[in-house]
């Protein structure tokens, strides 16, 4: 690999915590393949989020055209397209967000690269690099090579690449005439909508018990309500409790749910896929009961107990009542 | 309107106890039960409820060997007016890419309006396929799609972004578009429905009926390689609170007292 490059993720003119965590992992993966990095940048108006980005990384790469704001991925991925066709070999890393969940596809056919989506890990071997990331249920961890591949697209699993600023960097800001010219695109964005409010807010609870999946399919949600009042907390749940409509979806805690930032978490019946974990911010007291002792969960929990939630849940509920007198 | 959705035929490992195979590139999986993957239990329910509305034809297609034919058949008793399965050998070891590749070849030689599938498969949670094959297909596409609405021949979504945020995109048809789960409820599919459709024929196309070359599918096709398979080290992580079941959630209760995990 020659090159490696950081594309940045913005939305209404912010750097997003993903484009710092890319170039946390760019940064390594050019040291260690002794790659030169560069960190793309594509928008409009954007010379705020470019300053930002040179005192980071060694060298920042800018395009604007008023068609890459609000973030599009059929303009990115002819920008994209354009800059980077005489390049190679290279890798191109970015977050494993919603957003660019729109993007890394689709531009891997286009700038027929291999891609790996959602890793949390790299290494490389003779010259080349692998990525890890995870199958079945996010249980078991999986090494992928790019077998031969010049070019290479990688997507992050959040929170997985901490970022360390340097602040040593001044990279100058090269910027690039947009190659979009006359294109229009057969998608275009209406706007954003946000999601109805409840009469819970999850967002602010300090203390929140959390059911998923392994509620079962008929649970008593009664019992869950009862421990979440006698902890003096709000009940929220994972995906697939607002799939089964058991709770309306303000409760869903998770990357395309709510986000929080509780003193305690008690999960219950939750796998600890990274689209819930990656809702949950801060560093609360987790604390995990589930009857598969390999549930991810148990991996980011401080506490956990492996057991059923029907013994488990009344037990720990009287035991609460008891304990507040 | 024709709709063609894209099924994935996957081994449900949510609560199953998990082991690598001996040689460490894959699970275990005489003893797991296959099923429709989640997400596109939706995707399917989504073309059906569309082809009630605006009228067309539901066609279900998924990559997947022989014992997959129940799942089709199964999506011919949710709604769909047709099923296919692509199926050869050489298909054997596909990855994304390369699964992507099949499926738009399918596509492409057939009336599509509209492709749906779902956005993730809980086996290899790659999230690829929907945006490869727009890109093979060069039509638009989004994915966790959780709002289609078509009128006049334009379609608007809404899609999920973070923390509660969803974007609200229109797109010229056709398109493809990997749902989101719960952006509807599947119907239950009766005895009586699947009795009907018993007797349908749900033909297996092979590589050459597809016009496909086997150096562009398979582990030959395919862009990345499994090369090591392994379940992180148990006991790593949480400190597990032992004992039956009340014991445990004595001992919980007094760790959330001292922690603050009791509120007024």
């Amino acid at each position: 690999m020659k090159e490696i490059f950081v594309l940045a993720e913005h939305r209404k003119q912010q750097l997003r915590d993903t484009t710092w965590e890319a170039l946390a992992a760019g940064r390594k993966l050019a040291e260690d393949l002794g790659a030169e990095l560069t960190c793309l940048l594509l928008g409009s108006n954007v010379d705020a989020m470019a300053d930002a980005l040179a005192k980071e990384a060694p060298r920042v790469l800018v395009v604007e055209d008023p068609r890459l704001e609000p973030f599009h991925p059929d303009a990115c991925m002819q920008t994209l397209k354009a800059i980077l066709a005489d390049r190679g070999p290279f890798m191109l890393v970015m977050g494993n967000s919603n957003a660019l969940l729109d993007l890394a596809p689709g531009l891997s056919v286009t700038l027929d690269a291999a891609l790996a989506t959602d890793c949390f890990k790299f290494e490389v071997r003779d010259g080349k690099p692998l990525a890890w990331r995870q199958m079945y249920s996010y249980k078991v961890n999986t090494l992928v090579s790019f077998k031969d591949a010049e070019r290479i697209v990688a997507t992050l699993r959040g929170g997985a690449f901490a970022f360390t600023p340097s602040g040593a960097a001044v990279a100058t800001v090269e910027k690039v005439a947009s190659p979009l010219g006359g294109t229009t695109f057969r998608r275009r964005f209406v706007g954003y909508v946000e999601a109805e409010k409840g009469d819970v807010d999850v967002a602010s609870a300090d203390i929140i018990v959390s059911v998923g999946r392994g509620i079962g399919d008929e649970p008593d949600m009664e019992m869950f309500e009862s421990l979440a009042e006698a902890m003096g907390g709000v009940l929220a749940c994972s995906r697939p409790i607002v799939d089964k409509n058991l709770l309306p979806k303000y409760h869903q805690v998770g990357t395309s749910g709510v986000e929080v930032k509780p003193k305690v978490y008690l999960a219950l019946g939750i796998s600890g896929a990274f689209q819930h974990v990656g809702g949950i911010k801060g560093s609360p007291l987790l604390v995990a009961v589930n009857k598969d002792p390999r549930a991810p969960i148990f991996r980011v929990a401080q506490y956990g107990i492996v057991a059923d939630l029907n013994q488990v849940v009344p037990a720990l509920t009287d035991k609460i009542k008891q304990l507040k007198g | 309107m024709d709709i063609i959705v894209c099924m994935k035929w996957t081994p449900d490992t949510s609560e199953a106890d998990l082991t690598v195979d001996k040689e460490g590139k894959d699970i275990r999986k005489d003893d797991l039960d296959f099923d429709m993957n989640d997400w596109d239990r939706f995707a399917i329910e989504e073309a059906v409820q569309l082809k009630e509305k605006v009228g067309g034809k539901v066609t279900a297609v998924a990559v997947a060997p022989e014992d997959a034919e129940g799942m089709l058949r199964e999506c011919l008793a949710r709604g769909a007016d047709e099923a296919y399965q692509l199926w050869d050998d050489a298909f054997e070891g596909s990855d994304g890419y390369a699964v992507a590749a099949i499926l738009a070849k399918f596509i492409k030689d057939r009336p599509h309006d509209l492709v749906l599938t779902g956005t993730l498969a809980d086996d290899d949670c790659g999230g690829q396929i929907g945006g490869m094959v727009a890109a093979m297909l060069d039509i638009p596409g989004s994915t966790l799609v959780s709002k289609i609405q078509i009128s006049d021949g334009k379609l608007t979504c809404h899609r999920e972004l973070e923390g509660g945020l969803y974007e609200s995109i229109e797109m010229d048809l056709p398109a493809v578009l990997s749902v989101a789960t719960g952006l509807n409820e599947p119907r239950f599919v009766s005895v009586r429905a699947v009795r009907k459709v018993a007797a349908l024929e749900i033909p297996t196309l092979e590589l050459g009926d597809l016009g496909l070359e086997a150096s562009a599918v398979g582990s030959d096709g395919s862009r990345i390689r499994i090369e090591l398979m392994e379940l992180p080290p148990e006991g790593e992580g949480a400190e597990i609170i032992t004992g039956k079941a009340e014991e445990a959630a004595a001992k919980l209760a007094e760790i959330l007292k001292e922690k603050g995990g009791i509120g007024s």
